[in-house]
Formats: structure tokens, C-alpha cells, sequence
């Protein structure tokens, strides 16, 4: 999997306006589009003071909604931050856009977060690929315990978030059979 | 006589409501920032009106000159009296404009400068704060003259420190909510209270983009929570909130959005002063601007 990283820094230390988000929007995009279907392009914020929550929506908000549109195949894209105060206003953005995204904070026990608005069963289910980096439906749910069917509309909503990655691993008859990737691996 | 986020309505609605062209600020011994940025829109109003306004400035010096610090008589060109400008006095942010996006990366720089010159302020409460005061700045750019046909918004900030917290006011005299509202469609024959609560309240704005509003209702229950004072005022309606409970109030019609905070010192991990250090309790009570 290629990756690719951008400082969110570089559009300045102290981030606040919506026209500032958009100019940062147009450089994340195109660093998305060069990636290949499978990329993953990583946001810091070390180095900002402090991000707004009208940036944070126009720079990453707009385009998390972007690639949850399909319109960037099956790219990824993670936030690292030192700490957790510089992800609050952009946690909310996300959230009111019925959006999520996996978060490292550098100061967190444990460091990975999501940020956004996802539903607990959610979570778990994220955190439990996490731990595992890859696993099937059948293996996620039995590790959960829930049936297949309830853990398979979990990691398709997960999927279709962006929060990991499926990857097709054979067809049998039936239904075509599916691994599923931690993204944080 | 005090003018404070809570007295200052007596003089809008003289104005406003009375139809009155004398105002005698004579007797005022104390003025907040909000009751400050109110007067220098109405002042202002009043001469793109062509409404005559006479006025009688306060006589108390300690009231004048920090008027004069605040930069209240630079802002509004009205006649200052005769005292002059002081490099240091007790202002802790003069009035600053809000003319363009551009501006507010520059006054939010200014802000933090003149707080963090007088308290050590927590990294973390500054954050908190710098991001509510970029949200409030750039709502003025962003939705004050969202019509196009207000040739000047008027855009201001100023900021002041009490004993029991620190003041932070920002004002226009733009469209306001209700005419914001109006441009999103479907929300064209609002009263201005239901205006004001659908964007402070529900977190409307007049983008239909789900990204955007939300950030007034946030600042209003991060206050709130604070045990802070925060007072939304816009067209004929107030949204006032304070320790002791708050409601939504009709009030004198007046152009704009005028947003006052009262965040209590320990928000930002900054005590009280201690005894004979000058200082006034914001939350009115007897008191002087020194």
C-alpha cells in the first residue's frame, strides 16, 4: 500500500477560516488523486496550534465526505496529532456530517481514536480489526459474538466509512468471499 | 449608572423603541465591551441613517480615558474629549475591525498577545479560546453582508479583563440572522427570536451543507457549561445566558449580530487578583473601568 503524508502546518500554524480550509482542501485532494486506488494519505497536525472547527471542516471534513462518495476509489486517509484538544473541533465537524476517522494522538493511552460520530457496536467491531490487522466476517463475529449477518452490516458500513479495507479473496458459491484490513497495520 | 451586557438595552430601546436623539452617558461609571461595541455601532448607525444622535459623553476620567484606551472615539470619529491616548492603561484589547477574512488571523494574533501579556494562560484553555474567537471572527466576513447591499458591516472585537473573568465582545451591524436564514430558503418569514434560535439553538445556518452552523449552539453550551455569560443578540432579539439562568428575549430592533462572553477566570487557570490590584467584577455591581 503506498503512502503519502501532508503537515497541515504548512498551510500555517494557527488554522481558522473556511477559505483557508478550502485552499488546504485543493492540495489534500490532489495528493489524494495521486495516490493509487489502495493509498493512504496521512493529515498531521503537528506543528498547528490550533485548527478550527470551520477549517477542519472545509480542509478534511469535505473531503473525508469526498472519498466516502466513492469519487477516490478505495483510498484511506488517518489524522496523527500530539494531542487530543487540537482534534476536538474537528471531531464535532465530522460527527455533524455523519462521518469518522481514525485518529493517532500522541499523548492518548491508547493512541488510536476515532473522531467523528460512530455508533459503539462500531467501534468495537474497528477495534477488534485493529488488534487483529486483517480477518474475515465469520472470524470477527465470532470473536464478538454476534451473528455473521449483524457483524457482516458492521464491517460493510466500516468499509463504505473508509476505516478499513476489504479485500477480495475468492468466490465461493454463494457469496463472494471477503478479508477485511485494518488500515492502522 | 452601568453599562453592561445587561443594561445596555435601557439605551436601545431609548434609541430605538423611544425614537430618542439625546442619549446622556453622563453619569456612567462603569462600561463592559458589549455595552462599548453597542454603542459605537448605534453611533455609527445613527450617522448612516442620517438620524441625528447627540450624545453626552461620561464625565468620570477614569470611564473616559478608558473609552479613549479602548479606542472607542478612534473607531466611532466621534468628538473625544480631551485626554490623551495612553501607550499602557487598563484596556486590555482596544477595538479592533473585522473588514475581511484576512483580518482574522490578524486579530486572533492580536488577542492572544494581549492576554497571554497579562496572565500565563493553560495551552490548552488558550486553544479552546483562539478557536472560539477565529469561529466568532470569521462569522462577520462570512455571513454580516451575506446580501450584499450593507456598504459597511462594521465588523468589531474588543476584549477586557474583571475580577471574575474576562469579557470578550463581537459586533456588527450587518443582516443578521434573520436575513441569513432567509437566503437559505424555506426560513423567509421568521421572527428574529426564532431566528436566533434556529442558528444559537438548532445550529442552522443558511448553508444547506451539512458541515456548516453548529458553531454558535457549540460556543453557547461550552459557556454555559463554564458557568460563563454569553448574550446573542440579533435584529429585535436577545439570547441572554448567565449563572443564574437565561432566556430568549424581544428586545429593540437594532442591525447586526452582537455576541458578548464572560468567561470566568479559571476557564483559563488564571486566579483572581490579588487584594489592591485594580480590577471590577464584570458581572456589574459598583465598580469602575480602573
Amino acid at each position: 500500500m503506498k503512502s503519502t503524508s501532508i503537515d497541515i502546518a504548512r498551510f500555517g500554524r494557527r488554522l481558522g477560516t473556511r477559505s483557508e480550509g478550502a485552499s488546504a482542501r485543493r492540495e489534500i485532494v490532489a495528493a489524494l488523486e495521486r495516490l493509487p486506488d489502495d493509498g493512504q494519505l496521512t493529515l498531521s497536525l503537528h506543528g498547528v496550534d490550533v485548527v478550527s472547527g470551520s477549517f477542519a471542516d472545509e480542509a478534511i471534513g469535505k473531503t473525508c465526505q469526498l472519498l466516502t462518495s466513492g469519487a477516490y476509489g478505495n483510498r484511506t486517509l488517518i489524522v496523527t496529532s500530539p494531542s487530543a484538544d487540537l482534534t476536538e473541533d474537528l471531531s464535532d465537524k465530522l460527527a455533524q456530517r455523519k462521518l469518522a476517522v481514525l485518529c493517532h494522538v500522541e499523548d492518548a493511552a491508547p493512541p488510536w481514536r476515532v473522531l467523528g460520530q460512530l455508533a459503539d457496536p462500531l467501534v468495537e467491531t474497528l477495534h477488534l480489526l485493529m488488534e487483529r490487522k486483517s480477518a474475515t466476517t465469520k472470524e470477527l463475529a465470532e470473536s464478538l459474538g454476534i451473528a455473521a449477518n449483524a457483524c457482516h452490516n458492521r464491517v460493510r458500513h466500516l468499509v463504505a466509512l473508509h476505516l478499513i479495507r476489504e479485500e477480495r479473496v475468492g468466490i465461493s458459491a454463494p457469496n463472494t468471499q471477503y478479508r477485511f484490513h485494518s488500515i492502522t497495520a | 449608572m452601568e453599562l453592561t451586557i445587561e443594561s445596555i438595552e435601557e439605551v436601545l430601546s431609548h434609541l430605538y423603541v423611544d425614537g430618542g436623539r439625546d442619549l446622556d452617558l453622563r453619569s456612567v461609571t462603569f462600561i463592559d465591551p458589549y455595552a462599548l461595541l453597542v454603542l459605537d455601532l448605534a453611533v455609527r448607525d445613527a450617522r448612516a441613517t442620517g438620524r441625528p444622535l447627540r450624545v453626552e459623553w461620561p464625565t468620570l476620567p477614569a470611564v473616559r480615558r478608558w473609552m479613549i484606551d479602548m479606542r472607542f472615539f478612534a473607531d466611532t470619529k466621534a468628538v473625544s474629549p480631551d485626554l490623551p491616548l495612553r501607550e499602557t492603561g487598563n484596556a486590555l484589547q482596544p477595538i479592533m475591525s473585522i473588514e475581511s477574512e484576512r483580518h482574522v488571523s490578524h486579530l486572533v494574533a492580536a488577542f492572544e498577545r494581549r492576554l497571554s501579556e497579562r496572565f500565563p494562560i493553560d495551552d490548552a484553555p488558550r486553544r479552546r479560546f483562539l478557536r472560539i474567537l477565529l469561529e466568532l471572527c470569521q462569522n462577520i466576513p462570512q455571513h454580516s453582508n451575506a446580501t450584499g447591499d450593507v456598504p459597511d458591516p462594521h465588523g468589531i472585537a474588543a476584549m477586557q479583563d474583571y475580577d471574575d473573568g474576562v469579557l470578550l465582545a463581537i459586533a456588527d451591524k450587518g443582516i443578521g440572522f434573520r436575513r441569513s436564514l432567509a437566503l437559505r430558503g424555506g426560513m423567509d418569514d421568521l421572527r428574529d427570536t426564532a431566528a436566533i434560535s434556529s442558528v444559537v439553538l438548532d445550529g442552522i445556518s443558511r448553508f444547506r451543507d451539512p458541515g456548516h452552523g453548529r458553531e454558535l449552539q457549540r460556543i453557547f453550551r461550552l459557556v454555559r457549561a463554564w458557568d460563563g455569560t454569553i448574550a446573542i443578540r440579533s435584529g429585535g432579539a436577545l439570547l441572554y445566558h448567565g449563572p443564574l439562568g437565561g432566556d430568549l428575549y424581544d428586545v429593540a430592533p437594532f442591525p447586526g449580530v452582537q455576541i458578548a462572553l464572560r468567561i470566568p477566570r479559571r476557564v483559563f487557570g488564571i486566579g483572581e487578583p490579588p487584594d489592591g490590584e485594580p480590577g471590577v467584577a464584570a458581572g456589574g455591581g459598583s465598580g469602575f473601568n480602573e
